[in-house]
C-alpha cells in the first residue's frame, strides 16, 4: 500500500533528513508508523496481546522485589501467589488512582484462564505447567530489568541514589530483617556485603519494571477496547493516547519497598520523588527498545573484532533494529514473548496473520513484525511526549521555535540511520 | 507382457494428444500419472516375473516385421535393462507426479512426456539393433520440443544444440550398426545372431569407436559434453529429471549392451583407455562444477563427472565393476532426480538459481527446511557417503577397479573428493548462513512439490543400507558378460590369428 | 514588600501554581528568606498540560515538589542578569536553558512578564509550564 507523501505543513522548507518523509509527517502529528488501517489493526492486536502477559509481567515483577526479595533459592518465583494476582491496578477498576482503563483491577481473565490450564487447556498441577514450560515467560521480563540494570546511564535519578549512602543503610536495615535468625547469610553478608547491596539493587529494577509495567497494561488494553468500539480509528489517534497517558502518570513515584514478616521496609522511599517519566519510562525505552544486548541466536557476533561496539551507548540491539527472523529461531528473550503474545492474539489478527506468509507456521515472526511496529508507535510517542515537553507546539507560529522542532526530530530519526533500523522496513506494508 | 511398457505409454500419448480442449490440464495431468503409475506397477508385476538365476534375456516376445530389412519385432530383458526399465517407470512417473499443474499446452507436454516414456521402454527391451535404433531416435524430437517449448531462459538454443548433438550420435551409431551387419555379413539385425561375430579386431576397434563416441555423445562424456549443461539448465525440473535420469542411462546402456557386449575382444583393448577417458570425465565435471555460480548447472556439471564412474566400472571388465557401474545408472538416476527437483523448487520459491544470491534456506521458519535437509542428503548421496545407495554404487566401481587401473581408479576416487567440494560450496550458500529479510517471503512448499523428494529420499536411503535390492539384478548377467570377454593372452592371440 | 508567596496567592493568574505549591509542602520554603528567582507558569500554563497530569502529580507530592523546584533557582536573577548566560541550576538539580537576548525564553516556555521582584527573589511569569530533559 503507498502512502501519500505527507505534505510538509510547516512553513519551513522541506526537510534535507534521510528521513524527510517522516520527518514532515511527524511535524504534522503523525507517527513514523505510517497511517494506514493494515497497520492500526496490528498495532492494536498486539498490544492486547501484549498487555495480558504484561499483567502478569508487572505483577511477579512486584512480587520479586517486594516479597521474594534476597531469597537464595528461589524456585518458586514465578508462582504468583492469590494475593498479587487480586493486587488493585494504580490505573484500572472503580479505585484507580487515575482510571485508565474502564476494567477491573486485578488480573485479567484471560490470565486466570491461562494461569489455570495453560497452552494444553489442562488443569494439572502447576508444577506440571510450569516445568513444561506451559506458562507466561517471565524471563523475557527479567531480561528487560537485567538491561536496564546493566545499561543504568540511560538519564534520571534513579541509578545514582542506588550508589547513595542512605540506599546503602536502608538495604542495610532490610537484608538484617530478611535474614534474621539464618545466621549463615548473615555471615555472608558480613563478609561480602558489596554482594548483598547489589542484588538488592537489582530487586530495585525488578521493583522499577514492575511500576512501569502496572501504567502500560491498562493502557494497552484501554485502547483496545476503544479500537473495538470504534473510537480510535487512526495511527496518529493510538499515538496520542499514548503521549496522553505518558503525561497522565509522568508524576506516579517510583519506589521500591520490601515487605518482610508483614512489616514495610523502605528500600527506595516515595519520598525520593522519583518519576514514572524519568526514573522508569524513559530509561525503559533507551534500555530496551534501542540498546538491549546482542542475543545469541542464530546469529554470532564476535566481540574481539569489534562486532560488540566498545560503548554501551553504541549497542542497538533494541526491538527498533532487531532482526526477528533469527530470533524466530532462537530460544532468546524476545521469543518467549512473542510465544506470551501467541496465547493471548485477538482473533481479528490470528486470521490476518493466517492468511499472510506461513500462516500458522510463521505466525511468531509476522506477530514479532507487527510488535515491532507497534514499538515504533510506543517510540513515536515517546518523541512526541519528549517534543511536547520540551519544546514547542506543531503549530508555533514563531520559526524559530519550528526549527527547533525540526532538530528536535532529525535528531531523534537519526538513531534510525543504521543499517539495521528497521525503520524503513515499517514503511512497507508487505514487511511481515 | 513386455509390450505393454511401450505401448499403453505411446497409446496415452496419442489419446492425451487428440483430447478435447475442454479437458482440463489438472484432469490431462491425472490421466498421465494414471498411465505412468499402470506402468510403474506393471514394471513391478515383471520384477516378480524376473528369474534371478537366470543371466539370459527373459521374457522375450518375437513376431517378424520386416524381414527383408533383417528388422524384427523382438523384445526381452535382462538384469541389466531390467534395473533401467524400472529406473524409467519410475521416474516417469515422478517427473509426472511434480510437473507443473498449470503447464502450458498441456496435452502436448504430458503426450511428449508419455512418448518419450515408451520410446526409452522400447530401447531398453529391444533385441534387436535396428528396432533399438528406432526406439532410439524417438527420444529425439519430442525430447527437442520438451526443452524448446517448456524451457526456461535460452531455451531454442539450448534445444537446438541438444538436437545437434543427438542427431550426430544417431548417425554414428547408425553407421557403427549398418558397418557391423554387413562386415559380418548378417542376415538380420537380430542382437543374439550378432553375439559370436568374429571380424577382425582392427575393424572391431573401428565399429565399437563409432559406438563409444555416438553413446558417448549421449551420456554424455568428455569432450562431448557441452551439449549437456546447456540443455539441463534450460529445461523444466519434469524434463530435466527425465533428461538426467533416464536419457543419459539410455547412452550408457549402450555402450554396455552394444559395444561391452558386442565387442568384447576390442572392448578388452579400449579398456584401459576408456578408464582415462572415465578418470578425465570424472575430473574434469567435478572441477567444472566447482566453478559453477548457478545451482542447476552445478548438478549438471556432477553428472558428467558422475557419469564417469559407470565407464570405469565398464573398463574394468570385473563382475564386481560391472555390477557396480550398473548400479550407478539406477543410482544416479535416483540422486540426479531428487537434486533436481529439489532445485527446482528453490527456484520456484525462491525465484533465483544464483549461489550468491540464495543464503540460510535452513532457517526452519521462513526458509525451506524441509527442501534444504533433503538437499543435504542428496548431496550426501551423490558425494558417496555411506549407508546411501550413491555410495554403494562407487564403492563397487573402485572395489571392481582399482585392482586392475589403481591410478585411474584413484583419479576417480579424488573426483569424489571433489565431490564434496562442491556440494559443499553449494550447501553452504544456499541452506546455512543468515536467510535475508528482505526476500523471505517464499511461498510454502506444497505436499505435492515433497511427496516426489520423499519417495526418491525413501529409496535413495533403502537401496543404501539393502544394497542387495539393487545388484541381485544385473549379477548373473555381468558374470555372463565378463566371461564373454577373452583374457589377455586370448586377445593377442586373436590378434595374432587376425594377421 | 511581599514575598513571593504573598505575590502568587494574590494574582489570579495563579490559583493552579499556588495549589499545587500547597500541596507540596513548599509554602514555607517560598516564604524563607532565599533570595530565589522563580519562574511561575500560569493557570493557562498548567491547562496546556495533557488531562490528568496535574491530578497524579498532586496526589503525589514529592513528586510535585520535584516538577514545582525545577522552576525555581536559588539567587535572585533578574532579566538583564540573564541576557550574557545560557542556563541556570535549578533547585531540583537539573540545568535550565534561558534565553533572554532575544526576546526572553526559558526552555521552551516565553516570559510573558518578567521581574516581579519580591522581598526574597524575583518572578518571571512564564506560559507553560517547563520539565527536565
Amino acid at each position: 500500500m503507498l502512502q501519500t507523501p505527507v505534505q510538509p505543513t510547516t512553513q519551513l522548507p522541506p526537510s534535507r533528513h534521510e528521513f524527510a518523509e517522516i520527518i514532515h509527517r511527524l511535524e504534522a502529528g503523525g507517527a513514523m508508523l505510517p497511517d494506514t488501517p493494515e497497520n492500526l489493526k496490528q498495532i492494536i492486536g498486539i498490544y492486547k496481546a501484549y498487555a495480558v502477559p504484561m499483567d502478569f509481567y508487572w505483577r511477579d515483577l512486584l512480587y520479586i522485589a517486594e516479597r521474594v526479595f534476597l531469597d537464595p533459592t528461589p524456585f518458586f518465583k514465578y508462582f504468583l501467589p492469590p494475593e498479587y494476582l487480586d493486587l488493585p491496578n494504580h490505573y484500572a477498576g472503580d479505585d484507580a488512582d487515575l482510571r485508565i482503563w474502564r476494567g477491573e483491577a486485578d488480573a485479567h481473565p484471560e490470565l486466570r484462564a491461562f494461569l489455570e490450564t495453560g497452552e494444553l487447556k489442562r488443569k494439572l498441577p502447576r508444577l506440571l505447567h510450569h516445568l513444561w514450560h506451559d506458562r507466561i515467560n517471565m524471563e523475557f521480563a527479567e531480561a528487560c530489568m537485567q538491561s536496564m540494570f546493566w545499561h543504568q546511564e540511560m538519564g534520571g535519578r534513579f541509578n545514582d541514589f542506588l550508589d547513595s549512602e542512605a540506599y546503602r543503610q536502608n538495604c542495610d536495615r532490610a537484608i538484617k530483617a530478611y535474614f534474621q535468625g539464618n545466621p549463615v547469610m548473615l555471615g555472608l553478608y558480613k563478609l561480602f556485603p558489596e554482594m548483598f547491596i547489589e542484588q538488592v539493587r537489582q530487586r530495585s529494577y525488578y521493583a522499577n519494571l514492575g511500576l512501569f509495567w502496572e501504567v502500560m497494561a491498562p493502557v494497552f488494553f484501554e485502547m483496545c477496547d476503544r479500537y473495538t468500539e470504534g473510537s480510535l480509528t487512526s495511527v496518529p489517534e493510538a499515538m496520542n493516547f499514548l503521549v496522553d497517558g505518558i503525561f497522565a502518570v509522568a508524576g506516579r513515584p517510583i519506589y521500591h519497598h520490601v515487605y518482610i514478616r508483614g512489616e514495610c521496609y523502605e528500600i527506595i522511599p516515595k519520598s525520593q520523588g522519583f518519576t514514572w517519566l524519568y526514573e522508569a519510562a524513559l530509561p525503559y525505552v533507551e534500555a530496551v527498545f534501542y540498546r538491549v544486548s546482542p542475543f545469541r541466536g542464530t546469529r554470532s557476533y564476535n566481540a574481539q573484532v569489534g562486532q560488540v561496539p566498545k560503548d554501551q551507548r553504541d549497542f542497538h540491539y533494541g526491538i527498533l533494529y532487531a532482526d526477528i527472523f533469527p530470533v524466530g529461531s532462537a530460544g532468546v528473550p524476545p521469543t518467549l514473548l512473542m510465544q506470551d503474545m501467541l496465547h493471548f492474539l485477538p482473533e481479528f489478527l490470528r486470521e490476518d496473520y493466517l492468511q499472510h506468509c506461513r500462516g500458522e507456521d510463521d505466525m511468531l515472526i509476522q506477530l514479532g513484525v507487527s510488535f515491532q511496529r507497534s514499538m515504533y508507535c510506543v517510540t513515536s510517542a515517546v518523541i512526541q511526549a519528549l517534543r511536547t515537553a520540551l519544546y514547542y507546539p506543531l503549530d508555533d507560529s514563531n520559526p524559530k521555535h519550528l526549527e527547533a522542532n525540526r532538530r528536535f526530530f532529525e535528531a531523534q530519526l537519526d538513531r534510525f540511520k543504521r543499517p539495521e533500523a528497521r525503520l524503513g522496513d515499517i514503511q512497507r506494508q508487505d514487511y511481515r | 507382457m513386455l509390450s505393454l511398457l511401450i505401448w499403453l505409454p505411446i497409446f496415452g500419448a496419442v489419446v492425451i494428444g487428440l483430447l478435447p480442449n475442454q479437458v482440463s490440464a489438472l484432469r490431462i495431468r491425472q490421466g498421465a500419472l494414471a498411465i505412468t503409475g499402470i506402468v510403474l506397477l506393471w514394471t513391478l508385476g515383471l520384477v516378480t516375473q524376473f528369474d534371478l538365476n537366470n543371466p539370459g534375456v527373459q521374457l522375450q516376445e518375437y513376431f517378424p516385421w520386416i524381414e527383408v530389412l533383417g528388422l524384427d519385432y523382438s523384445l526381452g530383458v535382462d538384469g541389466l535393462s531390467l534395473v533401467l526399465v524400472g529406473l524409467n517407470s519410475l521416474l516417469t512417473w515422478i517427473a509426472i507426479y511434480c510437473s507443473d499443474v498449470n503447464t502450458n499446452r498441456p496435452r502436448l507436454f504430458y503426450a511428449l512426456v508419455l512418448l518419450v516414456s515408451g520410446g526409452v521402454a522400447g530401447a531398453f527391451l529391444s533385441q534387436n539393433l535396428l528396432l533399438f535404433f528406432l526406439f532410439y531416435e524417438v527420444e529425439l524430437v519430442p525430447f527437442y520440443l520438451l526443452v524448446a517449448i517448456w524451457g526456461g531462459v535460452k531455451r531454442g538454443y539450448a534445444a537446438t544444440k541438444f538436437l545437434l548433438y543427438t542427431a550426430v550420435s544417431g548417425a554414428l551409431i547408425l553407421a557403427a550398426f549398418l558397418g557391423l551387419i554387413w562386415l559380418a555379413d548378417a542376415s538380420s539385425f537380430a542382437y543374439d545372431s550378432l553375439l559370436g561375430q568374429t571380424l577382425p579386431i582392427g575393424l572391431q576397434v573401428l565399429l565399437l569407436s563409432g559406438i563409444l563416441i555416438g553413446f558417448g555423445i549421449k551420456i554424455p562424456l568428455v569432450p562431448f559434453h557441452t551439449w549437456l549443461p546447456d540443455t539441463y539448465v534450460a529445461a523444466s525440473t519434469p524434463v530435466a529429471m527425465l533428461l538426467g535420469g533416464v536419457l543419459a542411462k539410455l547412452g550408457a546402456y549402450g555402450i554396455f549392451r552394444f559395444g561391452l557386449g558386442l565387442f568384447p575382444e576390442a572392448w578388452a583393448k579400449l579398456a584401459p583407455w576408456l578408464a582415462v577417458w572415465a578418470a578425465v570425465s570424472v575430473l574434469y565435471g567435478a572441477t567444472a562444477a566447482i566453478a559453477q555460480k548457478d545451482i542447476k548447472r552445478m548438478v549438471a556439471y556432477s553428472s558428467i563427472g558422475h557419469m564417469g564412474y559407470i565407464l570405469l566400472g565398464g573398463a574394468a571388465l570385473t563382475t564386481v565393476g560391472i555390477v557396480g557401474a550398473i548400479s550407478q545408472m539406477a543410482a544416479h538416476g535416483l540422486i540426479l532426480a531428487l537434486l533436481f527437483h529439489l532445485v527446482g523448487v528453490v527456484e520456484a520459491k525462491v525465484g533465483t538459481r544464483e549461489l550468491d544470491v540464495l543464503n540460510g534456506l535452513m532457517n526452519p521458519v521462513r526458509g525451506l527446511p524441509l527442501i534444504s535437509a533433503l538437499l543435504v542428503l542428496g548431496a550426501m548421496a551423490s558425494a558417496g557417503i555411506p549407508g546411501l545407495v550413491g555410495f554403494i554404487a562407487e564403492f563397487l566401481v573402485f572395489q571392481g577397479s582399482f585392482a586392475v587401473y589403481p591410478l585411474q581408479t584413484l583419479l576417480c576416487v579424488i573426483g569424489t573428493g571433489l565431490t564434496a567440494v562442491y556440494f559443499v560450496i553449494l550447501l553452504n550458500r544456499t541452506c546455512f548462513g543468515r536467510l535475508d529479510n528482505a526476500i523471505a517471503y517464499f511461498p510454502q512448499v506444497t505436499w505435492r512439490e515433497k511427496a516426489p523428494a520423499l519417495i526418491l529420499t525413501a529409496l535413495i536411503l533403502i537401496l543404501g543400507v539393502q544394497p542387495d535390492w539393487l545388484t541381485r539384478w544385473s549379477e548373473p548377467i555381468t558374470t555372463a558378460m565378463v566371461a564373454a570377454v577373452p583374457t589377455e593372452q586370448a586377445v593377442q592371440q586373436i590378434v595374432q590369428v587376425s594377421k | 514588600m511581599p514575598n513571593i508567596v504573598d505575590i502568587a496567592v494574590s494574582n489570579d493568574a495563579f490559583k493552579t501554581l499556588v495549589a499545587a505549591v500547597q500541596a507540596a509542602g513548599l509554602v514555607e520554603t517560598l516564604q524563607g528568606p532565599g533570595p530565589f528567582t522563580v519562574f511561575a507558569p500560569t493557570d493557562e500554563a498548567f491547562a496546556k498540560l495533557p488531562p490528568g497530569t496535574v491530578q497524579t502529580l498532586v496526589q503525589n507530592p514529592p513528586q510535585l515538589a520535584r516538577i514545582l523546584t525545577y522552576h525555581v533557582v536559588s539567587g535572585k536573577f533578574m532579566q538583564t542578569d540573564m541576557a550574557t548566560v545560557n542556563a541556570l541550576t535549578s533547585v531540583e538539580g537539573a540545568p535550565i536553558r534561558v534565553d533572554a537576548s532575544d526576546g526572553f525564553e526559558v526552555n521552551n516556555a516565553t516570559v510573558i512578564s518578567a521581574d516581579i521582584e519580591a522581598d526574597n527573589g524575583v518572578i518571571h511569569v512564564i506560559d507553560t509550564v517547563i520539565l527536565m530533559g
